[in-house]
């Protein structure tokens, strides 16, 4: 069985608060709205109860990186550069429509790089490239504190 | 990650795959393991271990990308790959992560060289080429590879890329007046663009309700 927890998605929360009377361990109750982890015991009562649909039951392992075919990987790749070329050129240009083609593209390349083996944060690759950023030199500056501390957090 | 072999019986532990056998989880990596576990096949102590392993079985088993890769990411692929990570991580609910990611995408994107000469047409000659040629080999690829998750990001790719296409060879002809007077907003979830003042309910590409728009505003 994979654990799980409760989180709350406070946009969608309404403040109807049935999660505070069916949590048996009080974790639903705090003033930042955010759960407590250190009480869920990950019943699920409260995500079942809540009419808003703002509790979700999350799991603490997450399951592996879905495989990509190389031929997959090797074609998205080759957009990825292109949709990065146009977010370059457009950074570079002046004016609301340039901004707006620049975050167009940004987003249009995250999501192809997502399908090309970078859905989960804990996956292999996305440590791999983590750990990949910590062999290659890097230019000064550069938050290695920060690579460590998410191949820390995400092992 | 990194896979270890017992020198003694040839055992794999794979950091990827854990050994739930003994309780050990997926992605614990070697140096998390306690001093004292043994090798689950013949007993062997952790110095018994080599790094390394069947090399090619692992490729296939965890991570068919990582070495497949044609060549390295520029610094601004870079910063898409940890931007894409910490929208993951969001929505994981992991804001200590999403944050640490969104560190490395800013300083990535600031070293990302600007673009020499940058020029609107420069833009519509590239979604051509994308049109043209790179989204229809992504999609011969992602159906041949039966790959239903890249498929999708391709059909909105394709969309968006079209309706980039329809906007740039507008702005071409009309310049700043395509967007005078009007608002500019630009969908979260797939990319696509919207210039006018009836915001859509939800964005005609991916159906997402449009407060997850963002408004472009000037300067």
């Amino acid at each position: 069985m994979n654990r799980k927890y409760a989180v709350r998605s406070v946009r969608l929360c309404t403040k109807d608060c049935l999660c505070l009377y069916v949590c048996p361990t009080g974790a639903t109750d705090t003033e930042n709205s955010v759960i407590d982890i250190s009480r869920c015991i990950g019943c699920g009562d409260c995500a079942d109860v809540c009419p808003s649909g703002a509790i979700s039951m999350v799991p603490f392992v997450y399951p592996e990186q879905q495989p990509k075919v190389e031929k997959v990987v090797a074609a998205m790749d080759t957009l990825l550069k292109s949709k990065a070329q146009q977010e370059r050129i457009a950074a570079a240009l002046p004016g609301r429509l340039a901004k707006a083609l620049e975050m167009s593209n940004r987003i249009m390349a995250e999501d192809i790089v997502r399908e090309s083996g970078y859905m989960l944060p804990q996956s292999g690759n996305s440590r791999a490239f983590l750990q990949s950023l910590l062999d290659e030199p890097q230019p000064h500056k550069f938050p290695r504190d920060a690579v460590e501390t998410l191949l820390e957090l995400l092992a | 990650m990194r896979v270890y072999t017992c020198s003694l019986c040839g055992f794999v532990y794979d950091e990827a795959k854990g050994s739930p056998e003994d309780g050990i989880a997926q992605g614990t990596l070697w140096n998390r393991l306690p001093e004292d576990w043994e090798c689950p096949l013949c007993g062997a102590a952790k110095h018994e271990f080599d790094e390394g392993g069947d090399e090619i079985e692992t490729v296939r088993t965890f991570s068919v990308v990582s070495d497949t890769l044609p060549e390295a990411k520029s610094a601004l692929e870079k910063s898409i790959l940890c931007s894409n990570l910490a929208r993951g991580l969001e929505k994981q609910y992991k804001a200590e992560e999403a944050a640490l990611f969104a560190r490395l995408a800013d300083f990535f994107k600031a070293q990302s060289e600007p673009a020499d000469a940058p020029a609107f047409a420069h833009l519509l000659e590239q979604v051509d080429l994308d049109i043209r040629e790179n989204l229809v080999l992504a999609n011969d690829a992602a159906a041949e590879a039966k790959d239903r998750g890249a498929k999708r990001a391709l059909v909105w790719a394709e969309k968006v890329t079209k309706i980039q296409k329809s906007i740039l060879g507008r702005y071409e002809n009309e310049g700043d007046s395509l967007i005078e007077d009007k608002e500019v907003h630009v969908c979260s979830i797939c990319g696509f663009i919207y210039i006018g003042n009836a915001l859509p309910d939800r964005c005609p590409i991916c159906k997402v309700p449009n407060w997850k728009f963002d408004l472009i505003k000037a300067g």
